[in-house]
């Protein structure tokens, strides 16, 4: 009731007075009204990104972004429903609302942008697309796969990308496209195609612990591209893309200042500086400027921990793949992943 | 008390309400849904109409009859699309319906053992759902290895978990889609025309086509090349001969698979409803089993067996839609692809619709008039 | 010795003696006989060889698998849950195992013939659905609530198969009587839904359902894809079943509703009273059918993304460790599909052949 209250306080408030620089977001409110945030899944498992673990819950660094969001904007890692969907599904069920923001791994292209109505976050990962290839055919590039079989994900960048590559370097080839990563992996497992095209970092994933032996696969040296991934999210509400981009903000600010799920409560007990001291709302300003609680981060990086402690969680160190994080660290470790400046 | 002029002047108002308020519920529900749609695409600032067909797709899928590029329009595509989607459903609709009249003769037949192992058949294929079996045979397939660790049969076709390589005539693909066409219209003629009959048509069909497929070949082939091109390995690949890719291998066995047990119960009422008294005719007059079958049974059972058996076509070609659960190109597949790719979802989904409309209305049609053929010989 | 013609021989006795009359009557029909039952038992052998006798049953036995030529059921020990369940909460499984028997308990009261009254079955599978609608979903009982995304598996082609029967069969009544409708708008509207429909591959249907309807409704009526895709496929199943109606009433004398209409009984009653028992006791082998062919096309929605148990069945052969077992969870699944769907096809022959015997 109260809730109410104070919505309609605010939305009074900005009819009277329309200036009042506060965010105001339709899917934030309907999120807020409905108490559950809907997130993307896959149908099936993409490894490291979105998977079903042995309990049948869903993880994953994408599915981690969406529990971090759901903190952000809910106050409760929990309140989230992960919505089963195939790559072809994804912008569909997005402009319908069957759900509120696609984090699954996808590329900011320009069609999406423009003719599909989509508007993208910030990036929150770089991987770029490259070939895995059976081990035994002895190539280590792609001109060895002269005359081959290539098996692509249907409905992808990659699948133009790739088709684009071979395009150029008028290499003899045959192409097979399935509906969902499993079908896909299970392919070229089973030895239907002699060499996959994927991402980057989910062709590392795949290798590191979905095959038997690693070495009887190898990763090509040519790289197709590196492509930015972000949230996707329907046109016409800038209030959510900024919160999007504030929660991907305060998760690469918290690692940069050094805050974790651990240290969390004592950071914002003393805070060594008025940066952290605004950031996890010890000082007013975080939340009042998006619409949301000020101790919305804080919440959040208690919840799920900052970008670091997610990346090794799901891919890095702490997970069964350990994956380098390479260009996706801090500006500051080599990487290209930057925050805007907390003002 | 109301009189009866009453009385029926009352029941025309009320079939005149009923039937205006159906118009009019119906109208506004058109009305609102293009409205609405309209709002939402202008709300998600989405593009809308047929211009996107003339773009190039920039993609590249798995199976084609005719020459492809990734710089072809999408018009073009989805035309691939339904030529596979046809080709793979006639395919279908003669394998299934060959098989489907062997099992449905053998589940008709005093011998027991013959009967027995038909029902098994018809039993294990009949109650798996088509795209579980669809997709089980095509996993077990996938797995039997590269093109290196094909299988050799007398060295002229290989089986791998890459497709089947048989030895084929050397024609270009085009002039091999021509020359289908080219029997499939003789074979109309042949079988439409009343004046010849019906199992010599097929077989001055089979016999023409082959004649020309052959001469085609000798006309058209390479310089230096053989009439026959056989298929062998090269790289990484057989190259030579035609190449059958596992996943058309895998609809078209497990389509004809499960369509045949359906259409072997077809076969199967039809041949009981045949009077005893007729086979018992037939064998007094000295005609073995096989002229019985031929002669009597069949032409007999036809006509009961024509319009499920129509059905059972069409179902055949909708049946190819299951080519999105193996990787295999049909009109469905692509369709779904050039939505996620082109984000065109209402215009594809159309054409999608309006296509299937069109195929099941003339498989409709031909039915029929397979019907008012067979049943005028009767007479 | 005419004691022995009036005891007619049992049905036993004449399978076998027909068995051995046209089975081994001949030298040729002797060899045929042998030859097909020793390649059928052969592949028999061979499968229970692999099935049963080398099999490893246990998941913890699961590295003599390699070296056991058979099958590997450890798989099946180690996922079934994931199979049968797919997404939902790993602690309230049981509570989809109860749902699941719902559903199944009320298709098998529907088959005994006291409960073949409209009203009867209306009731008995309204009951089931609502048992199974408010385990699975939890928050009216007071348990912890599951959304329809985190249905899966064996509970989740369960509750499609009876939620489209259950939402289908009225509405194919419907589009049966007005199919015979008097007036012509009534008709023609019937008939154009009904020829539409079963035109199109139900796949098409179902993916339009799912995808591209939202963008003909007002938010307020978009609701859950899975209501949607629900609710196209009983359309689906409507189309189908307002054909087997029609071949009911067709079984029908027009007199009836003639002889009722001068005994001053209104259409409705006509209808209820008299006519529709007799519709659907003519329908009943080919509406057991009807339902036999929705529980398997369930299977398709595997394609537009719902983790029914063909989906769940996939996921479970996914990991590394898994992957070279995709045969047995294949066989599983299919086995559970084939049960339920062998059986009540019998069920529906069973029936058929019962009727033609009363009508005779």
């Amino acid at each position: 009731m109260l809730k109410r209250l104070t919505a309609g306080a605010v939305a009074a408030a900005s009819l009277v007075a329309p200036q009042m620089a506060v965010a105001q977001s339709a899917t934030v409110q309907q999120i807020m009204d409905r108490g559950t945030m809907l997130c993307s899944g896959h149908n099936g498992s993409y490894f490291g990104f979105v998977e079903v673990n042995d309990k049948n819950e869903w993880k994953g660094l994408d599915i981690d972004l969406c529990r971090a969001l759901t903190t952000a904007i809910l106050g409760d890692p929990d309140a989230n429903q992960i919505v089963p969907l195939s790559w072809a599904q994804r912008f569909p069920a997005l402009q319908s609302g069957d759900v509120d923001i696609i984090i699954k791994a996808t590329g900011w292209t320009m069609g999406r942008d423009t003719e599909l109505g989509l508007q993208f976050s910030l990036p929150y990962f770089f991987g770029g697309t490259q070939f895995m290839a059976h081990g035994d055919l002895g190539i280590t590039d792609t001109s060895g796969l002269e005359g081959g079989t290539i098996c692509v994900e249907a409905g992808t960048t990659i699948e133009r990308l790739a088709a684009n590559y071979f395009e150029t370097t008028q290499l003899d080839h045959d192409m097979v496209s399935y509906e969902s990563a499993a079908e896909l992996r299970s392919a070229y497992l089973a030895n239907r195609c002699d060499a996959f095209a994927g991402w980057g970092p989910n062709l590392a994933v795949l290798r590191a612990t979905e095959i038997d032996d690693p070495d009887a696969h190898v990763i090509l040296e040519d790289q197709l591209s590196s492509e930015p991934i972000a949230a996707a999210m329907r046109q016409g509400d800038e209030g959510f893309v900024d919160t999007v981009n504030w929660v991907i903000a305060a998760l690469l600010i918290a690692e940069e200042e050094g805050i974790t799920s651990a240290n969390v409560e004592e950071m914002a007990a003393t805070p060594p500086n008025p940066k952290v001291a605004r950031l996890l709302g010890v000082e007013p300003g975080m939340g009042e400027r998006l619409g949301m609680r000020d101790t919305w981060a804080r919440e959040m990086i208690a919840a799920v921990g900052n970008f670091g402690e997610i990346y090794d969680r799901n891919l890095g160190k702490d997970s069964p793949y350990n994956l380098d994080r390479g260009l996706n660290n801090l500006w500051s470790h080599g990487g290209v992943l930057y925050a805007p400046i907390l003002d | 008390m109301a009189t009866a002029e009453e009385l029926r002047a009352k029941a025309k108002q009320r079939r005149l309400i009923i039937q205006s308020a159906i118009i009019t519920i119906t109208v506004l529900v058109v009305w609102g849904a293009v409205s609405n749609a309209q709002y939402n695409l202008t709300r998600l600032n989405m593009t809308s109409g047929f211009a996107f067909l003339d773009r190039g797709t920039g993609w590249d899928y798995s199976f084609s009859l005719v020459e492809r590029s990734i710089n072809d329009r999408y018009s073009y595509t989805l035309f691939v699309g339904l030529l596979n989607t046809l080709f793979v459903g006639f395919i279908c609709i003669i394998t299934t319906t060959i098989f489907g009249f062997l099992i449905g003769t053998m589940r008709d037949a005093r011998h027991p053992a013959v009967a027995f192992a038909a029902n098994v058949y018809v039993q294990i294929f009949r109650n798996i759902p088509l795209i579980l079996q669809a997709i089980f045979l095509y996993a077990v397939l996938i797995h039997m290895g590269g093109p290196r660790q094909a299988m050799s049969f007398a060295d002229i076709a290989y089986l791998s978990g890459r497709g089947l390589m048989l030895p084929g005539l050397n024609v270009s693909p085009t002039m091999a889609v021509s020359l289908l066409l080219l029997s499939l219209a003789i074979g109309v003629g042949l079988i439409g025309s009343k004046k010849t009959k019906l199992w010599r048509g097929i077989g001055i069909w089979v016999g023409a086509s082959v004649v020309l497929a052959v001469l085609a070949a000798l006309v058209t082939r390479p310089e230096g090349e053989g009439v026959m091109s056989i298929p062998a390995l090269q790289g990484l690949r057989f190259t030579g001969g035609v190449s059958v890719p596992i996943e058309l291998l895998a609809m078209i066995i497990s389509i004809t698979l499960y369509g045949s047990a359906y259409i072997a119960e077809i076969v199967r009422g039809g041949l009981k409803q045949v009077p005893k008294g007729l086979v018992e005719a037939g064998q007094a007059l000295g005609l073995n089993h096989m002229s019985i079958w031929s002669r009597i049974k069949v032409p007999m059972a036809l006509r009961s067996i024509i319009p499920p058996l129509g059905n059972q076509w069409i179902f055949m070609m909708k049946a190819t839609t299951i080519g999105i659960a193996v990787g295999f190109s049909d009109l469905f597949y692509i369709t779904v692809n050039s939505i996620s790719q082109s984000g065109q979802t209402l215009e594809l989904i159309l054409i999608l619709m309006l296509t299937f409309l069109a195929i099941n209305y003339s498989i409709a049609i031909f039915t029929n008039w397979l019907n008012a053929r067979l049943a005028l010989k009767e007479h | 010795m005419a004691a022995i013609d009036i005891i007619p021989p049992s049905r036993f006795e004449l399978a076998r003696k027909r068995f051995i009359k046209y089975g081994f009557g001949t030298p040729l029909a002797a060899v045929l006989s042998m030859l097909i039952f020793a390649i059928l038992g052969m592949i028999a052998w061979r499968f229970l060889d692999w099935a049963v006798f080398q099999a490893v049953w246990s998941a913890d036995a699961v590295d003599q698998c390699t070296e056991h030529g058979g099958a590997c059921w450890s798989v099946i020990d180690a996922r079934h849950r994931l199979i049968l369940f797919g997404t939902y909460p790993y602690d309230e499984h049981w509570r989809s195992s109860l749902a699941a028997l719902a559903i199944v308990t009320t298709v098998l009261l529907s088959c005994f013939p006291a409960m073949w009254q409209a009203r009867r079955l209306g009731i008995l599978w309204i009951i089931g659905f609502a048992t199974y609608y408010l385990l699975m979903e939890g928050s009216l009982l007071g348990l912890q609530q599951v959304t329809t995304d985190g249905w899966g598996g064996l509970s989740l082609t369960l509750f499609l198969f009876a939620a489209v029967v259950l939402l289908g069969m009225p509405m194919g009544l419907g589009l049966a009587l007005m199919r015979r409708s008097d007036m012509p708008i009534v008709r023609w509207f019937a008939v154009f839904i009904i020829d539409t429909v079963r035109s199109l591959p139900l796949v098409t249907t179902l993916f339009t359902a799912a995808v591209v309807v939202p963008l003909f409704l007002p938010g307020w009526l978009v609701g859950d894809k899975i209501w949607r895709v629900i609710f196209a496929f009983a359309m689906f199943f409507a189309c189908y079943q307002a054909e087997v109606f029609r071949g009911g009433f067709q079984a029908i004398p027009k007199g009836q509703f003639e002889a009722g209409k001068a005994l001053g009984i209104s259409y409705w009653s006509i209808l209820g009273k008299i006519v529709l028992p007799q519709v659907f006791r003519h329908a009943l082998p080919s509406t057991i059918n009807m339902v036999v062919v929705t529980f398997k096309e369930t299977a398709i929605v595997t394609i537009i993304g719902f983790f029914d148990i063909l989906a769940s069945g996939k996921t479970a052969f996914g990991t590394a460790e898994w992957a070279p077992y995709y045969i047995e969870v294949y066989l599983f699944v299919a086995a559970i599909y084939w049960v339920f769907i062998f059986s009540l096809g019998q069920y529906g022959e069973y029936l058929k052949g019962r009727m033609e015997i009363n009508e005779r």
